[in-house]
């Protein structure tokens, strides 16, 4: 494993933070300590001499922290100065805070415990800092849980999930493959059994998960899927139309005022996008997408103008 | 190297057990390291002193004798130098880590390692077993995230080139007040010094890297000032009636209440639903095609039927 050499600074962090951590933790093994620490026994043990040769003004062995280690096991003693734990920074605080916040949206309801004790610690944390940062999670922690053990212990799942593209629910058997981002998004690439093809689900979109009994299958023959391609033109709110066909924002695509290239597994994707955006949005190819279109537009329309929803007050 | 962390943690020790505030000659003549001329012991000390500020470590400037007042000393108070959050229950412990763990991997990887460590130290036994199994997540690793939460946290101005909706490159200097994440996106908000007003921007349209102008704490954020209460007034909301086909447009009817006291066809269902933005709000309707019909605000009905009329025009 190639290390990174600390810099001066991050390791008298460390060696402030060692001294409380080994005096509520006397006799810890070395190997625990450096995993605790992410450091390597190397760096561990020349952190613990440098220690060594700190202390009080004076310097003399009175002064000096005294380190037993020789042993493979850490105890400490003469530390007094520095055994309080050290303060938590503002960035700190900062990120304990949104961490919490992830966790009250996933907490059930009835476990007024944990969420009183959470308020209570957000409290705390916003009179020193302020209230100045919060995330509303899109995704609930435990779900997460829940795909990442069916993962290590090789089951399958059982979801219920909501399509956007296809605008409905279906209970699904998936065996999970791998947790993602893509496009900013978290997804699980499963094999999906009820379609009998590889599918990648955001996790945003999953309505309830439970681990299903069955044991996963060992080999899948995977199948291949076919991208979409669609040629657009975009004539207005060009980063908000850009960002919704997934198409890479940078200054210089306003530049090219020519037209983009929207790629997805999905046909029915691409047409609903081209759907959301027609006050922005002309696509130029392929021509089935242009009838297909129309025929949307045209059935809509229809609505709109039937007597279907006359009368309407 | 280690010469340096060496002085660093003796400088804190003399600092933290003084009872008075030290002078500078005298931490020069009893802490280890400090050599050199005059001047570069000096360079020595004020460098040590940014360093451990900017470990959060407080030095107190003060004067140690009333009658040379002149001469000021320097001393950490202990109460400034340790943990903050009082006392903690091994639930709460519980909590905090697992909130830390959050971010592992993410962001801001090694201030949850450090918060982390700081607290195992405190050496109560987390009680794990008290909590659902949860596997919090903080999936971004933009750079400008840390960037950002730090010139926060300092005060320290920043400025940044933003993508605009027309992909025209802005200029932007901001004093950051907060970060939030909502739909998946984190947002940065502040006070945009150029237009003199709060304004919010998308982290991810931020082009390059944030850059930090001038000195930390070179502004205040207002004591008022409340992240939560600033998203709540960006959305001043509008209300639009809709039909939606049973069974159909799933996410819209999520979101909506449904009316049961107006008149409506068999097959479909008359909701409320409440959104900020009317373009948005277009583009979500015409997302669900034949499955949903905007009946008001006339605005946005108007504005959903001209786009159909273009497409008809447009590809019919």
């Amino acid at each position: 494993m190639a290390e990174k050499q600390s810099t001066p600074l991050e390791k008298a962090a460390r060696l402030l933070d060692l001294v409380p951590y080994i005096s509520t933790h006397q006799g810890v093994a070395l190997s625990e300590l450096a995993a605790e620490f992410a450091v390597s026994e190397s760096e561990l043990l020349s952190d613990l001499n440098t220690l060594w040769m700190c202390g009080l003004p004076g310097y003399t062995p009175l002064e000096l922290i005294d380190l037993e280690f020789e042993s493979g096991f850490v105890s400490i003693r003469n530390a007094e100065t520095l055994q309080k734990v050290r303060l938590l920074t503002k960035d700190e605080l900062v990120i304990l805070l949104i961490g919490l916040d992830l966790l009250t949206k996933s907490i059930d309801p009835k476990r007024i415990d944990l969420l009183d004790a959470i308020t209570g610690l957000q409290t705390k944390i916003k009179i020193i800092i302020g209230d100045i940062a919060m995330i509303a999670p899109i995704v609930n922690s435990s779900y997460r849980a829940i795909i990442l053990n069916a993962i290590a212990s090789r089951k399958n799942l059982q979801i219920l999930y909501h399509s956007l593209i296809r605008d409905h629910l279906t209970k699904r058997e998936i065996t999970p493959i791998e947790l993602m981002v893509d496009h900013g998004y978290e997804v699980l690439q499963a094999y999906c059994h009820h379609v009998g093809a590889y599918r990648t689900f955001r996790l945003d979109s999953i309505a309830d998960i439970s681990i299903s009994g069955i044991q996963q299958p060992l080999t899948i023959s995977p199948l291949e899927d076919e991208a979409f391609e669609m040629e657009i033109t975009i004539s207005k709110r060009i980063r908000s139309t850009l960002e919704r066909f997934r198409i890479a924002v940078s200054s210089d695509a306003a530049a090219r005022s020519e037209s983009f290239r929207a790629f997805s597994f999905s046909q029915d994707w691409l047409i609903r996008s081209a759907m959301s955006t027609l006050a922005a949005t002309e696509v130029l190819s392929p021509i089935s997408s242009r009838l297909e279109l129309a025929r949307k537009c045209r059935k809509t329309l229809d609505l709109y103008e039937s007597a279907l929803f006359d009368n309407i007050p | 190297m280690s010469r340096k962390t060496e002085r660093l943690v003796n400088l804190t020790i003399a600092l933290l057990a003084t009872k008075r505030y030290l002078t500078k000659s005298e931490i020069f003549r009893t802490v280890d390291g400090y050599v050199g001329t005059p001047e570069s012991k000096e360079r020595m000390f004020e460098r040590d002193k940014d360093d451990l500020r900017n470990l959060g470590i407080m030095i107190e400037v003060g004067t140690f004798d009333p009658l040379f007042e002149d001469e000021s000393g320097y001393r950490i108070k202990p109460e400034n130098y340790q943990f903050q959050l009082g006392e903690l229950d091994s639930k709460d412990i519980a909590l905090l880590s697992l909130a830390a763990e959050a971010w592992r991997g993410a962001a801001l990887d090694s201030s949850a390692l450090s918060a982390l460590v700081k607290l195992h130290a405190i050496g109560i036994e987390t009680d794990s077993e008290a909590l659902p199994d949860l596997a919090p997540a903080i999936i971004s690793k933009d750079a400008n995230l840390a960037i950002a939460i730090s010139a926060i946290t300092s005060r320290t101005v920043i400025s940044f080139t933003y993508l605009s909706e027309a992909l025209q490159e802005e200029s932007r200097i901001l004093e950051p007040y907060a970060v939030a994440s909502r739909y998946g996106h984190w947002y940065l908000f502040g006070m945009d010094l150029d237009r003199k007003d709060l304004r919010s921007f998308r982290l991810d349209r931020i082009l390059g890297t944030l850059s930090t102008k001038g000195r930390a704490a070179n502004y205040d954020i207002p004591a008022t000032y409340s992240v939560e209460s600033h998203l709540l007034e960006n959305r001043s909301q509008q209300s639009a009636e809709l039909y939606l086909r049973s069974g159909r447009a799933l996410a819209l009817r999520t979101r909506s209440i449904e009316i049961f006291d107006k008149k409506t066809p068999l097959g479909w269902e008359r909701v409320s639903i409440k959104y900020r933005d009317q373009d948005r709000m277009a583009e979500e309707i015409l997302w669900y095609g034949e499955d949903a019909v905007v009946l008001s605000p006339e605005s946005l009905r108007t504005s959903v039927i001209e786009s159909l009329q273009a497409g008809v025009v447009r590809y019919g």
